[in-house]
């Protein structure tokens, strides 16, 4: 039986359906992401099950029990939030030890607990510090502390890495992932960044326009979008209709839409007689630099298709040339 | 740049000049008997050693502040709680209970005071002691000075989701309010309650009105002096300013005692 279950979860602010018939079962000890464009729904979700937020209709199980009606502070959830949080009239152990001496603890087990936390999550030198001396990261970092020492049964964590530059914010995902493996917990992170999702998750929710579009792991996800809107989102693929298709390479398709990843075009001067690929010609319309690749944007027959090139020292190709692209039939997502 | 700072200093000494030169006036004028048509004569505390030596007055200190406090307490306590309950539960009324709290801008001292008496003089309850529609009163004027600073002070903290986080961790709304919500605030409550002091401080309409001139206050009693000694009023003046310096110093000085160090 799955830990978490959410069950026809329907979600209304108003006249607007935000959250429709949602169906969605979590594992123990996963690291999940709920991922979506803003709006999708996936921060309301997890309000829903935070308690923070009550659904219209449905129910919501953890550990088997039915927490749907059940207050926040009793439902023994951990979240980190987006904006920090952290009390700021108390200093980084306070805070973490905040939840602790309302449970009642002894006083030497708080300090034993605090201690050993702000160890896991290197902050053990600001443990004197009040938020407004810290950094943004090192925020984060207290905050969940203070979400982990409480041994929640599930940690929500609400876009708490989107506020922090790129950098910190590559190094604070790792080491979220590591904590998470370390002490076990079952987490659920919400982000619209599909890298974050990526490096991050055992499991990923795709959610759009208040519902599940797929759940699969990262890289079935990546390589096997199951819709059009997956296809865009998650691989930057393009995605033509059939229609375009058969105007682009003069050979039919068996389905609607068919999605192809930039990177697995390939560009020659010439064409080529591969028969096990798909052809076409176009003329470089853009070029932009993406760090370690070039994204090239293709014009052929009035349609932009994006090709990713490695970034080596061969000079880019220059705007208006005009080229061969060759795509293997076996690497298109027929959607 | 350097035309600008002295712009900028030129500007900031006028205003010094503007608030002050009343002041320094009103304590050279104090501590002097004699007038000629330019300059004092006589240096002396007299007037100050009068208006001290005099039980009256210094029980109409004593007054003012315990009239000035009460309100504010009062008003305090009630718009904290009106503003949690509105934030935590119902965010909607927000807008109605400002309507509600801004009113009182609208009514000056004697239009309240007439209202007030007529409304509970006649009525046996213990609303009808003078003090008691005297401490209504006051906090009714403070109350939109009160409410605007403790809202945006509620507001600069984030307040919901403070609350949101100390109920993750396992804290009820009300303790997460006093004990989360209220440390954090505290600025904001001071500097209306300092509004608040100056606003009963400067009051005689009300006081003349509600408890009569036999509640000597410190206007009550600056009033009657200036009937009698322009001097000895100018000491009284002086003193209640200077009460009023104390008093915020005071309250100043227990913020910043527990303030935080902000990022180096």
């Amino acid at each position: 039986m799955s830990y978490i279950k959410f069950e026809n979860i329907i979600k209304t602010f108003g006249k607007n359906e935000v959250l429709k018939n949602i169906n969605l079962e979590i594992e123990k000890g996963q690291l999940v992401t709920l991922l979506g464009p803003s709006g999708c729904g996936k921060s309301t979700l997890l309000r829903c099950l935070s308690g923070l937020e009550s659904v219209t209709s449905g129910h919501i199980y953890l550990d088997g029990k039915d927490v749907t009606d059940v207050n926040p502070k009793d439902r023994d959830i951990g979240m980190v939030f987006q904006q920090y949080s952290l009390f700021p009239n108390m200093t980084v152990e306070q805070n973490v030890a905040f939840g602790l001496k309302l449970k009642r603890m002894p006083k030497e087990q708080i300090l034993t607990k605090v201690g050993e936390m702000l160890e896991i999550v290197g902050m053990s030198d600001k443990r004197d510090c009040y938020p407004s001396q810290l950094s943004g990261g090192q925020q984060q970092r207290a905050a969940l502390a203070r979400a982990i020492v409480m041994e929640p049964k599930v940690l929500l964590l609400d876009e708490p890495l989107s506020a922090i530059d790129a950098l910190l914010r590559h190094s604070l995902q790792v080491e979220i992932k590591r904590i998470q493996k370390e002490l076990g917990i079952t987490a659920i992170f919400v982000t619209h960044d599909q890298d974050e999702a990526m490096v991050m998750s055992d499991m990923i929710h795709l959610m759009y326009q208040g519902k599940i579009e797929q759940s699969a792991s990262p890289a079935d996800l990546y390589t096997k979008p199951a819709s059009k809107f997956a296809a865009s989102f998650i691989g930057h693929y393009n995605v033509l209709s059939s229609e375009q298709f058969l105007e682009l390479t003069g050979e039919e398709i068996p389905c609607e839409n068919i999605a192809v990843r930039p990177e697995l075009i390939r560009l020659t001067d010439k064409k080529t007689d591969d028969p096990d690929c798909y052809h076409m010609q176009g003329t470089v319309a853009v070029s932009l630099p993406h760090g370690n690749f070039i994204r090239y944007g293709i014009l052929c027959g009035g349609i932009q298709i994006d090709v990713d090139i490695l970034f080596t020292d061969i000079s880019p190709i220059p705007t208006g040339s005009c080229l061969h692209l060759s795509i293997k039939k076996e690497e298109c997502v027929l959607l | 740049m350097q035309k600008k700072n002295i712009w900028n200093t030129a500007v900031i000494v006028l205003i010094m000049l503007y608030l002050l030169v009343p002041l320094i006036v009103s304590v050279i004028y104090s501590l002097f008997e004699k007038w000629t048509d330019v300059l004092p004569e006589h240096f002396s505390l007299g007037s100050y050693m009068s208006i001290f030596a005099d039980p009256a007055f210094r029980s109409s200190i004593v007054r003012t502040i315990v009239m000035c406090i009460i309100p504010i307490i009062i008003t305090t306590i009630i718009v904290l709680l009106a503003l949690f309950v509105t934030t935590a539960f119902f965010p909607r009324l927000e807008k109605y209970v400002q309507i509600i709290c801004m009113i009182p801008y609208t009514i000056q001292g004697v239009i309240l005071s007439v209202s007030i008496l007529q409304r509970y003089v006649g009525s046996k309850s213990f609303l009808s002691n003078r003090l008691v529609m005297l401490t209504g009163a006051y906090c009714i004027i403070i109350l939109p000075y009160i409410f605007q600073g403790i809202r945006n002070g509620m507001r600069a903290v984030n307040m919901s989701m403070l609350l949101e986080a100390a109920e993750m961790l396992g804290a009820s709304k009300l303790y997460a309010f006093f004990r989360v919500v209220v440390p954090n605030i505290i600025s904001a409550v001071v500097v209306s309650s300092l509004l608040a002091v100056g606003i009963i401080f400067g009051d005689y309409v009300l006081v003349r009105n509600l408890a009569g001139t036999s509640f000597q206050n410190m206007q009550i009693y600056l009033y009657q002096t200036m009937k009698s000694d322009s001097v000895k009023a100018s000491a009284v003046f002086v003193v209640i300013m200077l009460v009023t310096c104390i008093i915020a110093g005071v309250v100043l000085t227990l913020q910043n005692r527990g303030k935080k160090p902000d990022k180096s």
